[in-house]
């Protein structure tokens, strides 16, 4: 059998509704940032599937892009969560309610 | 082609080079704060010089400059003018807050700096990916100032909401540029668009699936409903002096985007994309206008009513490439108007403050007659009221949609916009009709310089723009995408 872009595509967008879901679902900032990586590089897969299967560069190099955006939002999602951590110690979501209405 | 052409980022130039010099000034010298404030006004002016001077040249001779990457169009120059100068505007509405900032008042100058850089490349961008690192320039330094008071809880939860939707909402995005990729084969905007025109598709689920996506992303950032559910915490939970800024600027930036893909890229299938965006103009004007209504909080209100007024700039983008001009003039016009009603809120409640309840405002007439009037002003002219921007900019985006055959969309914005004029009109009550109360009507009423002048210009833009809109139609008209 062979393994045409198609099969990536799938991967991709499986991985995709993976992370989509678990934004959704998970309570914990952590984990919800860790969907939104998962998202990114379900993204990423897609963008090197397409550029192979049309032998385009484009697709090739747009995950550099791609993963380097992800590090510095890392950076300053980390900065953000441990402020509010030191706040509250609590990464849960939930806790996060004040604002409302 | 070896040649660079410098004009084309020029603007992002004057500013990136602001940033460096803010930040280095600061820990050579530790000057006062006033001659960072000074830095970066001279920045913002050469970019403003250069914006100028891309629109002389681009209205002759729009082209696609990096190979591919930047537009140096009418569109491009035109968005870089009105964000340098909302920029000007929105440092002078902070300025209280920047001062009080001490040592941290560099970094604060530089991201503001640094998202206005991302927010004129987002305007200009002719390639996916460069739209994709401008968006994030953007975001991230928002997400930065949103959370800027590190010991406010209010803030620290605006902070960490507006970074997990902004940066879901960019992963959308990113996915919906990756299928329209899978269908289209390019990752230019233009390329995109020669693809469409010249091929026709026998299967567009992955590209329909991509617009969508793409779509979606960027409502989230312009905070249409039913993306919207980070704005109102978002904007409440920032300091007050820079809330203004984050809705007025991603507000322009996120609709010169959305704008550009859709009629460039995406032209073609129009018929596929305008009633979706119709959808989400219809539900943003409802909601926003539904949930304001009930606000007991002037800035979770403003929040709102910014959500009503991004499904009014839709309302608007249905029509296509005619509509554009009216997108302009209507998210140009907000943005100033939004920008000038969070100043006052900042007066009102502080420039570091999170909350500002209405009754705040009781009476504000009798001890601040300048901010009772520009806020007045400010209240009638969103909420459409003739002589004002407001009402033109309505007018105009209803006139478009009907032209383009959505008139049940403009229904519906109509009695939305009637409907809005309800809680407007109650703050204007509240500030001339209601004595102060004994304990409610607290709030500080001195205006310093920076603020008076930011005041002004907002209120100049608002009333002469509505009565003889002439000039600014002229501009908007042939601000076109390539």
């Amino acid at each position: 059998m062979d393994v045409t872009a198609g099969w990536y595509l799938a991967l991709g967008a499986v991985l995709f509704v993976i992370g989509a879901s678990g934004m959704l679902l998970r309570r914990n900032a952590l984990v919800m940032f860790m969907s939104i990586e998962l998202m990114l590089n379900a993204v990423n897969l897609t963008f090197v599937a397409i550029g192979r299967h049309t032998g385009d560069l484009n697709g090739q190099v747009a995950v550099f892009f791609v993963m380097v955006v992800a590090a510095a939002e890392v950076v300053v999602g980390l900065a953000i969560m441990i402020a509010v951590f030191r706040r509250r110690s609590s990464a849960s979501v939930d806790d996060l309610a004040v604002l409302n209405g | 082609m070896t040649e660079i052409s410098y004009l084309a980022i020029g603007p992002v130039i004057a500013l990136t080079l602001g940033v460096v010099l803010v930040l280095l000034v600061e820990v050579t010298y530790k000057p006062k704060v006033t001659w960072l404030g000074a830095i970066a006004a001279l920045s913002l002016l050469a970019g403003f010089a250069l914006s100028v001077a891309q629109w002389i040249e681009a209205s002759d001779d729009p082209i696609i400059r990096f190979r591919g990457m930047l537009a140096l169009d009418p569109f491009a120059a035109f968005g870089s003018v009105v964000l340098t100068v909302l920029g000007a505007v929105a440092l002078l509405v902070a300025w209280p807050l920047i001062v009080i900032q001490g040592r941290r008042a560099a970094e604060f100058i530089a991201l503001v700096l640094l998202s206005l850089t991302g927010m004129i490349l987002m305007a200009g961008a002719a390639h996916f990916i460069m739209l994709f690192l401008a968006l994030e320039v953007t975001s991230i330094s928002l997400y930065v100032l949103a959370g800027f008071a590190r010991d406010n809880a209010d803030s620290n939860e605006a902070s960490v909401k507006y970074f997990l939707l902004g940066s879901f909402a960019s992963a959308v995005f990113l996915y919906g540029v990756a299928l329209s990729y899978a269908a289209t084969g390019s990752l230019s905007l233009y390329g995109a668009a020669e693809f469409l025109n010249e091929n026709l598709l026998l299967d567009s689920a992955s590209l329909l699936a991509g617009i969508g996506l793409l779509i979606v992303g960027l409502a989230f950032k312009v905070s249409a409903a039913p993306f919207h559910m980070w704005a109102p915490d978002v904007y409440q939970g920032a300091a007050s002096g820079v809330s203004g800024f984050m809705t007025a600027g991603a507000k322009v930036a996120g609709f010169a985007a959305l704008a550009r893909v859709a009629v460039t890229s995406y032209g073609p299938y129009i018929s596929d994309w305008a009633p979706a965006v119709a959808v989400i103009a219809a539900i943003s004007v409802v909601v926003g206008t539904m949930l304001a209504i009930a606000q007991s909080d002037i800035k979770r209100m403003l929040a709102y009513s910014s959500i009503a007024h991004a499904g009014f700039i839709l309302t608007g983008l249905v029509a296509g490439i005619d509509g554009v001009p009216y997108v302009w003039f209507y998210v140009v016009t907000y943005a100033f108007q939004v920008l000038g009603a969070f100043a006052v809120v900042s007066v009102v409640s502080g420039p570091a403050g999170t909350r500002s309840p209405l009754t705040d405002y009781a009476g504000l007439a009798q001890r601040a007659p300048v901010l009772a009037g520009s806020l007045a002003l400010l209240m009638f002219s969103m909420g459409g009221i003739p002589l004002t921007a407001g009402f033109l900019s309505k007018l105009y985006v209803f006139r478009e949609a009907v032209d383009a055959g959505y008139l049940w969309l403009v229904v519906v914005g109509a009695v939305a916009s009637v409907a809005g004029l309800f809680f407007y009109l109650r703050v204007i009550v509240l500030m001339y009709m209601n004595p102060q109360s004994e304990e409610g009507g607290v709030g500080e009423t001195r205006v310093g310089d920076p603020l008076r002048v930011a005041l002004t210009a907002v209120a100049v833009i608002t009333l002469a723009f509505g009565i003889v809109p002439g000039p600014l139609l002229d501009v908007v008209t042939s601000a076109l995408p390539l």
